[in-house]
């Protein structure tokens, strides 16, 4: 028994799950969801679809090269049961799992170090041009400063009389 | 060596199938058209050669019958003798002579009739002696016809002979009728030979093939003879006497003990005297058969005299054939019954065993041998000395076998196993058992194979510790490049006021507002039903929505809300408002009337007035002209007559008959 992964978006697909295509020169596909299997049989391709971890690696959303990750690789050569080696591989696993979750959040922090002042700074640009949506440029004559008219309060509009009224007064 | 097969003569047909066979050959084979006309010497070349072919058909046909009957003195005297027997020699030659002259007599019809047709001299005279000639042919096979029915039969008869090879490894069985012979060929061979209780059940020799030595032996079953003279013995007993005297082989008589065949003891041994010169010089064995009713032990006395003597004789008769070999009176007279199958084979294997030796014996003596023992050599190598040699085995190897088997012996196998725990289907073998690891306790772990989403054979690596080490060094040294950059970095932006915010949020809900707003009115281009205007609270023209707008971007609407249509254009003149500037009132004197907006209409003319282009001098001219005109066309109209100007429908060919490429089908249609 062993987890696979994705063809399609790499995630870790557990025994009974999923579904397993062989095409007629024997290269296996496997998917962990009917949506990986869709998008497949729509012969979309895993690198441009931005949910993948494909794309997610290529267009350097993830990180892609780690020791962490060297130490999983599949091995094709059968090794002979030694209970203090797979001792310390469990517990090897847990602490690499640890390292590498460090490292992922690490690389996040950085990729999205610049990102607040660059925000603030379409905010301060944004704010200068578009503020006339919200407040007249006469109104800024009479109140300068970004403080917002109040909108809850209703205008009453003084009419001096009725058309009809009017009307009839001038033929009088 | 010469095989005797007769089942390849050709059909001999009778005389009238002959000459029709041989006619219409004739009339297929040779041109038939001939006339009068045609040069003499052409008309006689033509039946001329009708005669020739003719006669050469005929004895091209009879020689084949000649070369395919055998000739009596030509072939195995065994043979010669015993077509005699079955279909008379004379008869046989006479028969063979008869067709002989008719071929003669043909080839001389065939020359003198060619020699008279040279001097035919005519049509009709060279035909008459072609006809001559044939119907004399023909008369000539006719009178042979008996012959060739005789021959006919023969030929079947031939055919159906057993196919003996008189030279071979052969056994012949003789004896009275109804002794057992058949019943023994039938128990050696499988030969199939019929077997009924009465006399004379076989009535020709039959050949039966055993197997003695790993050699072919043939076995011939012959018709019972019966004790009388030569002279008085019929055609079926004259088989069974020709086999006898011409044929090399083991001699097999039959006696019936018991006498249940209907012939005494007496009586049989009576026949054995009288054919003996027929065993001369053959190995020749007494079967005494019928055990089974009659044991040899409880013979009468007189029968057994009877038997020692016949014994004698038969032994004197096999004396001869043996050199320095003394007559071996046990080895003649065996016991047998082909009822119970007791004898039986010893019976055929001293018959082939006697056989055998006097026919070694008689190739030792013959010139050929030496050919032969020139090319023998058998090697045999001469001893050193007395001294045993058996093969050296250490002592160590023995030991070592005999620990080997011990082990063997002890070893208990996976099924002992099973048969201890239940048997097949309750015992499971246990696979952990036979691995080999480094601690033999490790054998029954169970290798965990999937943990926190990860295959735990992946990672399972000899130096992963020394692997994680270098991995951890590593995390501390970035650990400690990151805590260094960190203390670099500061945040150089300001954070937004809380107002500013505000603004912000309010800016882009506008923003998202105008744009769906925006959406929303392109999406009734889909043919979607649109709230209409009057009912539509936020597209209303009025004030009130005008002043909220205003003040929702902090404007007074109030100036403008005074500037409604329904107030400022009350009325002729416009009241001067008291607060409002005046710069924007529009300014209208006076009322618009019914005057001034008759300019934008033309002037209404008459039809009668003339224009100038027209070509009329006056309106009067005009006017005359189109009465003139009008009386004209008046009577058509009437009568509704076609005129120029009523429309007129062309004939024109419909478009797709213009269009496209002409195929090759007709011209008015594409």
């Amino acid at each position: 028994m062993r987890l696979e992964k994705c063809w399609f978006c790499s995630s870790t697909v557990y025994p009974g799950h999923g579904i397993q295509f062989v095409r007629n020169d024997a290269k296996v596909f496997r998917f962990c969801r009917s949506k990986c299997h869709k998008n497949f049989k729509m012969k979309r391709n895993p690198r441009k679809v931005k949910w993948t971890k494909a794309y997610r690696k290529l267009h350097g959303k993830e990180l892609t090269q780690d020791t962490t990750f060297e130490f999983e690789r599949r091995r094709n050569r059968p090794e002979r049961y030694n209970r203090d080696l797979v001792d310390q591989t469990l517990n090897a696993i847990k602490k690499i799992e640890e390292v590498r979750e460090k490292r992922e959040s690490k690389f996040w922090e950085s990729r999205m170090k610049g990102k607040k002042s660059q925000e603030r700074k379409e905010a301060a640009v944004e704010l200068e041009q578009n503020i006339h949506l919200v407040k007249a440029p006469g109104a800024m004559v009479a109140e300068p400063g970004l403080t917002l008219p109040k909108q809850q309060v209703k205008m009453k509009v003084k009419v001096s009389m009725p058309k009809q009224q009017q009307i009839q007064a001038v033929q009088e | 060596m010469v095989l005797y097969n007769f089942k390849k003569i050709t059909v001999v047909p009778s005389g009238k199938d002959f000459v029709d066979i041989i006619l219409s050959r004739t009339q297929r084979q040779t041109p038939t058209v001939v006339h009068k006309g045609y040069a003499i010497n052409r008309i006689r070349q033509f039946y001329m050669r009708k005669v020739k072919y003719t006669q050469s058909n005929f004895h091209e046909k009879i020689s084949t019958i000649l070369e395919d009957f055998p000739r009596l003195d030509d072939i195995h005297p065994f043979y010669g003798e015993l077509l005699n027997h079955l279909y008379d020699k004379d008869h046989y030659k006479l028969a063979l002579g008869q067709l002989n002259t008719a071929r003669n007599l043909i080839e001389k019809i065939s020359k003198d009739y060619v020699r008279l047709l040279k001097y035919g001299d005519s049509l009709y005279r060279c035909k008459q002696l072609k006809k001559a000639a044939l119907g004399r042919m023909c008369t000539v096979m006719k009178r042979v016809s008996p012959s060739l029915a005789y021959l006919e039969q023969v030929r079947q008869h031939m055919s159906r002979l057993p196919s003996i090879d008189p030279n071979t490894r052969t056994i012949l069985i003789c004896g009275y009728p109804n002794v057992g012979k058949s019943s023994f060929i039938n128990k050696i061979t499988r030969a199939d030979v019929d077997v009924q209780p009465y006399a004379f059940t076989t009535k020709s020799l039959f050949v039966g093939h055993t197997d003695y030595k790993y050699l072919r032996w043939q076995v011939i079953d012959t018709p019972g003879i019966l004790d009388h003279p030569l002279e008085e013995c019929n055609t079926i007993e004259m088989l069974s006497i020709t086999a006898l005297a011409y044929l090399r082989a083991a001699v097999l008589f039959v006696v019936d003990l018991s006498g249940s065949c209907g012939y005494s003891l007496a009586q049989q041994a009576s026949l054995f005297h009288s054919i003996r010169p027929l065993f001369a010089n053959k190995p020749l064995i007494i079967a005494c058969n019928k055990t089974d009713l009659q044991p040899i032990e409880t013979l009468p006395e007189s029968d057994a005299l009877l038997l020692q003597e016949m014994k004698r004789e038969a032994a004197k008769a096999g004396a001869g054939l043996v050199d320095g070999a003394p007559p071996d009176e046990e080895g003649c007279l065996l016991t047998m019954s082909t009822m119970t199958e007791e004898g039986v084979i010893a019976v055929k294997n001293a018959a082939c065993e006697k056989l055998l030796q006097q026919r070694v014996e008689v190739k030792m003596k013959s010139k050929k041998i030496n050919d032969c023992l020139n090319r023998i050599h058998v090697a045999v190598p001469r001893q050193r000395d007395q001294k045993e040699r058996p093969p050296c085995i250490p002592q160590a190897v023995l030991d070592a076998k005999v620990a080997e088997a011990k082990v063997l012996e002890k070893r208990k196998l996976e099924k002992d196993l099973e048969n201890e725990n239940g048997g097949a289907g309750v015992y499971s073998a246990n696979l952990h058992k036979h691995y080999l690891l480094l601690d033999p306790d490790w054998k029954e772990d169970i290798m965990p194979e999937i943990m926190d989403g990860h295959n735990i054979a992946d990672f399972i690596d000899a130096d992963i510790l020394q692997r994680l080490d270098e991995l951890e060094r590593e995390e501390e040294e970035a650990a400690a490049t990151a805590q260094a950059a960190d203390e670099d970095e500061d945040m150089s932006d300001q954070e937004l006021t809380a107002e500013e915010t505000e603004a912000l949020l309010a800016i882009r809900r506008k923003k998202k507002q105008i744009l769906e707003e925006h959406r929303l009115k392109k999406s009734t281009a889909d043919n979607k039903p649109v709230m209409p205007r009057k009912h539509d609270h936020n597209r209303q023209f009025n004030t009130g929505r005008m002043g909220r707008h205003l003040s929702s971007l902090g404007l007074d609407p109030g100036a403008a809300v005074e500037r409604i249509r329904s107030k400022s254009r009350l009325g002729r003149k416009r009241e001067r408002s008291a607060g409002g500037g005046d710069d924007y009132a529009m300014d209208i004197d006076q009322q618009p009337t019914k005057k001034m907006r008759a300019r934008s209409r033309s002037l209404s003319r008459p039809h009668t007035e003339a224009l100038p282009g027209e070509g009329y001098k006056d309106s009067a001219q005009k006017m005359k002209a189109m009465k003139i005109a009008k009386k004209a066309v008046k009577q058509r109209n009437k009568d509704a007559r076609k005129g120029e100007a009523d429309r007129v429908h062309y004939n024109l060919k419909p478009k797709h008959l213009f269009s496209g490429k002409r195929g090759t089908g007709k011209t008015d249609r594409r």
